[in-house]
C-alpha cells in the first residue's frame, strides 16, 4: 500500500505550522513555539517509525538504527538518502543532507545593511533564526523515530549554507 | 484455533488483549500471556540459544503447555505480540504470516493521529480486523 502526499501540500503545511506557532500562538516566546513544533514532529516520527521498521529485523546497536534513518527512512520521507554521516563513536552522530528538501525552496533575502561583511549582523541572524524555526519539525521527527526504537536522544540542526543542513544527534547515555 | 492474542508495549504494559473462546477462561489465558513475557525477555537477552533467528521479529514457539502453544513476535519498537493457540500441529510459516498481518493491523491502528502512544488500543476497527485475521487462521 503506497499513499503519497503532494509535496506542495507538505511544504504549505510546514510553512503554516511555523507561521501559526511562532506568529500567533506564541508570538513572543520563540522557545515555546519551537518546543511545540518539535513535539508535533516527535509524534509524527514516533508513528512513522512504527510503519517503516515493520519488515526488518531488530537493530542490534545504535549505529544500525542511525543507518536506518540515513538510508531507508530518509528515502521514504524525502526520496533521497543522507549524504554524509559522521560519528565520534561516543554517542554523537552528524547527519548531513546537501539538499534538504524542506529547505530547498527557502531563500534568504540579502540584508539591506550590506556594507558590513560581518556575518553576525542583525539582519542575517534574524534570517537564520527564521530558517531554524523550520528545522524543529524534522528534528522532532528524528527524535521520535529514535526514541521509539529505544534510543533516547537530543537532536539539533544547523545550517551553514542553504540548502545544506546537518542534524546533530546526541544519544543520552 | 487461536484462543487469545495480545499486544504488549515496551514497558510490558498491556495495549490490547483479547480472547476468542466461548468458555469462561479469560483469566487463565491472561495468565498464560503474562508468563510468556518472561520467556520473551529471556529469548531477547540470551540470543545464543535461538541461533540463526538472530534479531528476527518472529520469536517462534515460546513454550508449549498441555493444551496450548504460545508464540511470540517482537517488533523493532519493542512491542510484543503474543498468540495462544490450541492447535498442537502448527507450521511456523503460517504463524509467521499470521503475525505479519497482525503487525500490519497494529501499525494501522497506532498510525491514527488520535491514538495516544502507550495507551490501550480502543479502536473498534482494530478489534474487527484482528478478529478477522484470527478467524482466517486455523492451523490444520
Amino acid at each position: 500500500m503506497v499513499r503519497e502526499v503532494a509535496e506542495s501540500c507538505v511544504d504549505t503545511m510546514l510553512m503554516e505550522m511555523v507561521a501559526m506557532y511562532s506568529g500567533r500562538f506564541y508570538a513572543n516566546k520563540p522557545e515555546l513555539a519551537a518546543r511545540r513544533i518539535e513535539a508535533i514532529g516527535y509524534q509524527v516520527g514516533h508513528q512513522l517509525s512504527e510503519r517503516y521498521t515493520m519488515e526488518r529485523p531488530r537493530f542490534s546497536d545504535h549505529l544500525e538504527a542511525i543507518k536506518f534513518i540515513c538510508k531507508d527512512f530518509w528515502s521514504e520521507v524525502f526520496k533521497k538518502q543522507i549524504d554524509n554521516l559522521k560519528t565520534n563513536h561516543r554517542g554523537t552522530f552528524v547527519l548531513q543532507d546537501n539538499k534538504f528538501r524542506w529547505l530547498s525552496r527557502v531563500s534568504v533575502e540579502p540584508s539591506p545593511e550590506k556594507e558590513t561583511e560581518d556575518p553576525s549582523t542583525p539582519g542575517e541572524s534574524k534570517a537564520a533564526q527564521a530558517v531554524s524555526m523550520y528545522l524543529y519539525f524534522p528534528c522532532g521527527i528524528i527524535r521520535g523515530v529514535l526514541s521509539n526504537l529505544g534510543i533516547p536522544c537530543a537532536v539539533s540542526a544547523d545550517i551553514s549554507s542553504l540548502p545544506t543542513c546537518s542534524f546533530v544527534i546526541r544519544v543520552k547515555a | 484455533m487461536i484462543v487469545c492474542v495480545a499486544v504488549v508495549g515496551h514497558q510490558n504494559n498491556p495495549l490490547y488483549i483479547q480472547s476468542f473462546t466461548e468458555a469462561d477462561d479469560a483469566l487463565k489465558l491472561h495468565h498464560i500471556v503474562h508468563c510468556s513475557l518472561d520467556v520473551i525477555d529471556e529469548r531477547v537477552n540470551n540470543p545464543k540459544k535461538s541461533g540463526t533467528t538472530l534479531n528476527e521479529a518472529f520469536l517462534g514457539l515460546l513454550y508449549p503447555t498441555l493444551n496450548y502453544k504460545v508464540y511470540g513476535y517482537l517488533t523493532n519498537t519493542k512491542v510484543k505480540f503474543i498468540m495462544v493457540t490450541t492447535d498442537l500441529d502448527v507450521r511456523d510459516t503460517d504463524v509467521r504470516s499470521f503475525f505479519r498481518k497482525f503487525h500490519a493491523a497494529y501499525v494501522d491502528a497506532v498510525s491514527n493521529p488520535f491514538h495516544v502512544p502507550g495507551k490501550k488500543i480502543t479502536s473498534r476497527t482494530f478489534g474487527e480486523s484482528v478478529g478477522n485475521i484470527v478467524r482466517s487462521y486455523t492451523f490444520n
